[in-house]
């Protein structure tokens, strides 16, 4: 039993993370909060993609040594890491970039209306102004 | 809300939980993951693309157009920020 | 050639939207013309395209020319050529329309909302083009970016809307994203064609039910299916109407093809039927977003909020027509994905048209608007009556096909929700109606409109706007008449062959 948590301790701690994440999205009123908890929910992502690139005993996909003239040179699989889940996670960590650029600026416009970021003050303000 | 926000997570939590048991052991070099399509790139990179970092060659090459489309991407969050921030300045007619 | 269109359809948006700043620094005024050229371009390339399949079958384009498991492909059949002639037409109509209507609301934005526009429609093409798990994450995003800015920038209340709709959606697409990551991890490969060959030896294995569970949950949040549908009406009804034209007919169909894309064609059917009991459960949820749907749209006075209820019902009724899982359900659903993208456009342009004029959206302040605007409301009566499935108007015809789906199916209480929801429709849109065309004027309302006592002038939509409205509405019709030739020549063929 203990060697089967940890022989995947990688999946819990990214699942517990997750949870934290979305809960925040979901749970809390600040804004701001919110905010944080989808850049927690999205790196709980990141970190689930590259640990499946992980093989053990690799090194890091970079060959060293090796020129133009040594094509010929037999490269073992195993010896380097997977290098496709660090491509895609680098697209994903542009996109979360961008997505929490974009969800601070609607932030910025959210504060310059009603001069508050939590939720349930700005839905009494727009229960009283009639809108 | 915050009940139900914690039913939703604990029910994602779960079924995440649920769906490890069947995945392969961390660092397991014989994983789908690491011998279907992985072991061409690190194996070709070199002699197709002539670039020792595995990682470039996959990002500028085999999987180029993703890169194109993160370009985009940020070039979408720039332009929304000045669509949703830019104040008409004093004077500037239109 | 054909292979050159499918490269072109979406690079020319792209590239096209790197220059609408340079253009528009210039001259703004070119901005407006600029983007309807550009967009003419995807609509032939999609034609083109669907000319292809229709001649010589699906085929794939090799970007970068790395061979598919290991670069990214463009895999082309006959539901996404389909699909992509849908979303470019759409999306040039609703761009000639939007002239003057960005010119009253969004003045002093011209520039950077054309240029969101432009990337909008990338992504939405390229959601439907790309024959790559990862890939179509991407293009989601860049979508999904669009739609938020797009959204924030609309009236009184659009910035919570749009954050609300911002967080929602993240967690839509993550959600798809980890289902991806589940799928990698469990067979190794991205590509669809791959995935869908690989999959079937695994089907027993947990992974893979859970990335499909979240597949399913991931897609349902941008589609809007309920109970996931918090975000859509505030989001859309708030939104300025040129992007709401665009996205609510669009982002939800889109979603819809997705999830036939996934269900169908990566996952077999009979996973999606027999493993899990998914089917089940979305239809029964289906249930629940055409009565809920209908009856919040009974409840408002402001037109455009009532669509956007009658649209989370008709997001339903896609649904529905997937989750029967047999032929003559999912040729309605597809059917059904094309005549409601054309009826919703066509609704929310004329509203567009009327609080462009009138600057309301109230329905009862609609009096005498068949004077004022007779061909407006032609369009409007038109679409309204295929919205209530009369024919031969197109909206009778997938309605048909879905409800022959469930019966087939034997799911009774799902055919009686389509004929039920037919008939709230026809409440729905009577109202409308009535207050155009046949209120009498009330002295107490009288000075409420703005109305003089004497002779109501016509004051019709300008030119602009009032092509693509008759257009659109002249399409209800087409399509309904040619649907048994879309049917036997495009869409029998979109349907897997495995059912």
């Amino acid at each position: 039993m203990l060697d089967y948590i940890i022989s995947k301790y990688n999946f819990w701690i990214y699942v517990v993370l997750m949870m934290i994440g979305l809960y925040a999205m979901i749970g809390k009123k600040n804004l701001i909060k919110k905010l944080i908890g989808m850049n927690i929910f999205q790196s709980a992502m990141i970190l689930f993609y590259v640990s499946i690139g992980v093989k053990a005993g690799a090194t890091v996909p970079i060959l060293s040594g090796h020129g133009h003239g040594h094509v010929h040179e037999v490269i073992e699989v195993a010896k380097y890491l997977n290098p496709l889940p660090h491509v895609l996670m680098l697209t994903a960590i542009v996109v979360s970039i961008a997505t929490t650029g974009v969800a601070l600026a609607t932030l910025i416009l959210i504060y310059r209306r009603y001069n508050t970021l939590e939720e349930d003050e700005i839905l009494k303000i727009r229960k009283d102004t009639g809108v | 809300m915050k009940l139900v926000a914690l039913i939703a997570v604990f029910m994602t939590g779960a079924l995440l939980i649920y769906g490890v048991e069947d995945m392969p052991r961390w660092g397991d070099p014989n994983s789908p993951a690491s011998s279907h399509v992985s072991p061409k790139y690190i194996q070709e990179a070199i002699e197709k693309t002539a670039t020792p970092n595995m990682v470039s060659a996959v990002l500028a090459d085999y999987r180029g157009y993703d890169t194109l489309g993160e370009t985009s991407v940020i070039y979408t969050a720039a332009i929304a920020c000045i669509l949703m921030l830019r104040k008409k300045r004093k004077g500037e007619g239109e | 050639m054909a292979e050159q269109f499918a490269a072109l359809i979406i690079v020319v948006p792209l590239i096209s939207s790197l220059l609408v700043p340079v253009i528009g620094w210039g001259q703004k005024k070119l901005c407006y013309p600029w983007v309807v050229a550009v967009l003419v371009v995807p609509l032939i390339c999609s034609l083109g395209i669907l000319n292809t399949v229709l001649t010589t079958g699906k085929f794939s384009y090799r970007l970068g020319g790395w061979a598919p498991p290991w670069g990214i492909e463009y895999a082309i059949d006959h539901l996404n050529a389909f699909v992509l002639v849908i979303v470019s037409f759409i999306s040039l109509m609703v761009a000639i329309h939007s002239k003057k209507s960005v010119e009253k609301e969004l003045s002093e934005k011209t520039v950077p909302f054309y240029t969101l526009f432009l990337l909008l429609v990338t992504g939405l093409l390229g959601i439907v083009i790309t024959g790559d798990a990862f890939n179509l994450f991407v293009f989601l995003e860049i979508a999904s970016l669009s739609c938020y800015a797009l959204i924030a920038i609309g009236e009184e209340g659009a910035p919570i809307a749009a954050f609300n709709y911002i967080i929602i959606g993240t967690i839509g697409a993550c959600f798809y994203l980890l289902g991806v990551g589940y799928l990698y991890i469990a067979t190794g490969s991205l590509n669809m064609a791959d995935l869908a060959n690989i999959l079937p030896d695994l089907y027993h294995s947990k992974v893979i039910l859970v990335a499909f569970a979240f597949f399913t949950v991931g897609i349902a949040i941008k589609g809007g299916l309920f109970p996931l549908h918090t975000w859509l009406p505030d989001a859309y009804c708030t939104a300025p109407s040129a992007v709401s034209s665009l996205i609510a007919p669009l982002m939800t169909k889109v979603a819809a093809y997705v999830m036939i894309r996934l269900m169908f064609t990566v996952f077999q059917p009979h996973f999606s039927v027999e493993i899990v009991p998914v089917f089940a459960i979305l239809g029964w949820l289906s249930v629940f977003a055409i009565f809920w749907g209908g009856i919040k749209a009974l409840a408002q006075t402001d037109i455009k909020r009532m669509l956007v209820y009658v649209l989370v019902a008709e997001v339903g009724y896609i649904v529905i027509g997937v989750s029967v899982a047999n032929r003559v359900g999912l040729t309605g659903a597809i059917l059904h994905i094309m005549n409601d993208a054309v009826m919703m456009t066509c609704l929310f342009l004329v509203v567009g048209a009327i609080l462009y004029k009138t600057g309301t959206r109230e329905i009862h302040q609609f009096r005498h608007l068949n004077k004022k605007m007779p061909f407006t409301m032609a369009a409007f009566t038109i679409t309204a009556l295929s919205m209530c499935g009369i024919p031969p108007a197109c909206g009778f015809f997938s309605k048909w096909y879905l409800i022959q789906g469930t019966i087939e199916a034997g799911q009774w209480v799902w055919a009686a929700a389509l004929l039920c929801s037919s008939l709230i429709n026809a409440v729905l849109f009577f109202r409308v109606i009535e207050c155009a065309y046949l209120k009498p004027m009330e002295p107490a309302y009288a000075h409420n409109a703005g109305e003089t006592h004497g002779e109501i002038l016509r004051d019709e939509a300008p030119f602009t706007m009032l092509v693509p409205i008759v257009i659109m509405a002249a399409g209800v019709i087409f399509l309904g008449i040619f649907s048994g030739k879309i049917i036997s020549s495009v869409i029998q063929f979109a349907v897997p062959a495995s059912f």
